[in-house]
């Protein structure tokens, strides 16, 4: 690895972790769709801001897109507090006009500057080692290394100060506001947050990476845990590492990094839906199945229990009254056999003592929906576990 | 009869878009009572609780606690938002969102500690819901998801409890359970206000009692002005069969 390589892995890394903070609370709050509109809609506030100081990393040009970010969201908010359309309908509406003019204001000075759609929509990531910090004739590195470098570091440090109240305005605004911590302040705060991480991040993986970075590691990681932090740390590690694997794939493949690093989190957010131990969609399904049999089972079993009589207890007929398919009855059987909640003596099957207590809780916890009692049952029942 | 007021309600009138929904509201709630607001749906009740609570900017008039605004008076105050406000799949345990509840008294930027993690244990002890402080919340069924919400105002140890429909969908234990609860904080002189639904239970559950629909019908105790002529005035139609029944 040379250095210039070393150098683009490092500002993508940073990138991401720098998208993953504040796109985790965007996706607990439902609101990815605003990191989309403030990533379109700050385009004419970078441009306004290029004319003014002809350098994409001055912080000038940052504060004046981050600007336009913040306008978005009040623009989408004015528009649907007036209760006329909803609000995907307003963000639908006003960043595709902010854009616009973006897009018109480069057309129109195309001459003049360095700037492309092309570029803005994708980013040029293998460009970024070129563009240099020299401090009194001293190379300290990439310019855009140490611009996402700072933004990261006041994000972390936003973080660390704000995690409680980020976590609890998020959760739960009428508490928060209750509290007294207004929940508009928090919310302006993130989104400022946001706006600037995404001009930052803009000139390196342009408008629609910085959206994937932020949304696809939270997404992902969402799936994965019930705890915060722990959600947090792994939007990081997810956006680190197709950070760095996008890049080695582009590397391979003689692509767009950006458009690589952007797959490689699709690719992932996949493979992640799919498996997911609780979450995930073959989870999900065995957990459907499963709950299938425990229903068979205790339409069994409560048969059983409501059946004194030998002739609706014959294994033979058994099919026969509860109407269903030899496979299905036979399965069922053997899962009680295995349970020990049946007996089966001369081809007359009987419930024992647990099948009978358990088919008696099921049913009054079913009747009653008290889970007190079966608290102990949910462990092995998918059934009881709401 | 108690002298000190808690809660008190000046001329309160709040809009949403510019249609009111609350009315030149009057109103004053006594220490130490244990008050059910009623009213048809569209009345304004959590409307009402929200403005006294400053989530809502009221278009008129003012609101006090113990005789100062809301402002300085946080710590005194619980609330307890409808179950159904907030996302029960957010990543937390029950222990988390009772903590919650202590961040009032932290203020900015302050974390919880052990101290607020021990009063959060004891709250969830007394709404019987330590075996699972563990649980991610979605975990928990409603009535169980209603304790922790009850624990959270608990943790808060406030004077004055506002809690907008602590019974909804929650099963009858836990109906049983959380009235106990709040009839253990009146005996303790705290200040309880309930949004309630359900009429039949009002003689049963409170001591006072405040009708409103858009404008304040009535408010009083339960066993002056719970009656007939109330709450025909307040939901529109004769109510006199069910609530005899």
């Amino acid at each position: 690895m040379n250095n210039a390589q070393i150098e683009i892995q490092l500002i993508a890394s940073l990138v991401a972790i720098a998208c993953a903070i504040p796109g985790t609370f965007l996706v607990l709050r439902k609101m990815a769709m605003i990191s989309d509109a403030i990533s379109h809609s700050i385009l004419p506030g970078i441009v306004i801001g290029f004319f003014i100081t002809h350098d994409l990393n001055s912080p000038i040009l940052i504060l004046l897109a981050a600007l336009t970010g913040i306008i978005t969201v009040v623009l989408v908010e004015y528009i649907q507090k007036t209760g006329l359309v909803k609000e995907d309908t307003a963000i639908g509406l006003v960043f595709p006009a902010l854009f616009s003019i973006g897009v018109i204001l480069i057309a129109k000075n195309a001459n003049d500057i360095h700037l492309d759609v092309d570029a803005v929509l994708l980013g040029e990531l293998a460009f970024t080692p070129f563009d240099r910090l020299i401090i009194g004739g001293i190379d300290v590195g990439p310019k855009a290394l140490w611009l996402i470098g700072s933004i990261l570091m006041i994000t972390i440090g936003l973080l660390f100060a704000f995690f409680k109240e980020l976590k609890v305005s998020t959760f739960d605004a009428g508490l928060a506001a209750s509290l007294g911590f207004s929940p508009a302040v928090i919310h302006y705060g993130l989104m400022t947050v946001s706006s600037i991480t995404t001009v930052g991040a803009f000139d390196a993986v342009g408008a629609i990476l910085v959206v994937a970075l932020m949304i696809a590691p939270a997404a992902t990681a969402y799936l994965l845990t019930n705890n915060l932090k722990r959600m947090l740390a792994y939007a990081i590690c997810f956006g680190v590492f197709s950070a760095i694997a996008g890049y080695w794939l582009a590397h391979i493949l003689d692509a767009s990094i950006s458009g690589s690093i952007t797959t490689v989190l699709g690719v992932l957010f996949l493979v992640v839906y799919l498996f997911a131990p609780s979450k995930g969609i073959i989870a999900v399904l065995h957990r459907e199945r499963q709950q299938r049999t425990e229903v068979s089972l205790l339409t069994f079993l409560l048969h059983l229990k409501n059946h004194k009589e030998k002739s609706e207890r014959h294994v033979n007929h058994l099919n026969e009254h509860i109407n269903w398919h030899k496979v299905r009855s036979k399965s069922v059987l053997e899962l009680a056999l295995k349970n020990n909640m049946i007996s089966i003596e001369k081809n007359i099957v009987s419930l024992t003592k647990k099948g009978d207590d358990f088919t008696s809780q099921a049913i009054n916890y079913i009747i009653t929906n008290e889970d007190a009692q079966i608290e102990h049952m949910k462990d092995d029942f998918f059934l009881f576990r709401g | 009869m108690k002298n000190k007021i808690a809660v008190k309600v000046d001329d309160l009138t709040v809009a949403y878009n510019y249609k009111p929904v609350l009315w030149d509201i009057d109103l004053e709630i006594p220490e130490g009572v244990l008050m059910a607001i009623v009213g048809p749906n569209g009345a304004g009740k959590s409307t009402l609780i929200k403005s006294i609570l400053g989530i809502l900017k009221p278009i008129a008039g003012s609101v006090s606690i113990y005789g100062k605004p809301y402002e300085d008076q946080r710590s005194l105050v619980a609330y307890v938002p409808q179950k159904g406000s907030v996302d029960w799949d957010f990543p937390t345990t029950a222990l988390d969102v009772v903590k919650m509840g202590t961040y009032g008294s932290l203020g900015w930027i302050k974390r919880p500690g052990l101290k607020q993690k021990k009063a959060a244990l004891e709250a969830l002890e007394k709404v019987g819901m330590l075996p699972f402080k563990n649980r991610q919340i979605s975990q928990l069924s409603g009535g169980q998801q209603q304790r922790i919400f009850l624990a959270r105002a608990l943790v808060q140890n406030a004077s004055i409890y506002f809690m907008d429909e602590p019974f909804q969908g929650v099963d009858a234990t836990t109906e049983i359970a959380i009235i106990n609860i709040l009839k253990e904080l009146r005996k303790a002189g705290k200040t309880v206000i309930v949004v309630h639904h359900d009429l039949q239970t009002v003689p049963e559950y409170f001591d006072w009692v405040t009708f409103l629909n858009v404008k304040k019908i009535a408010t009083g105790p339960v066993k002056d002005i719970f009656n007939d002529d109330n709450l025909t005035k307040t939901y529109g139609i004769n109510y006199k069969v069910s609530i005899q029944e």
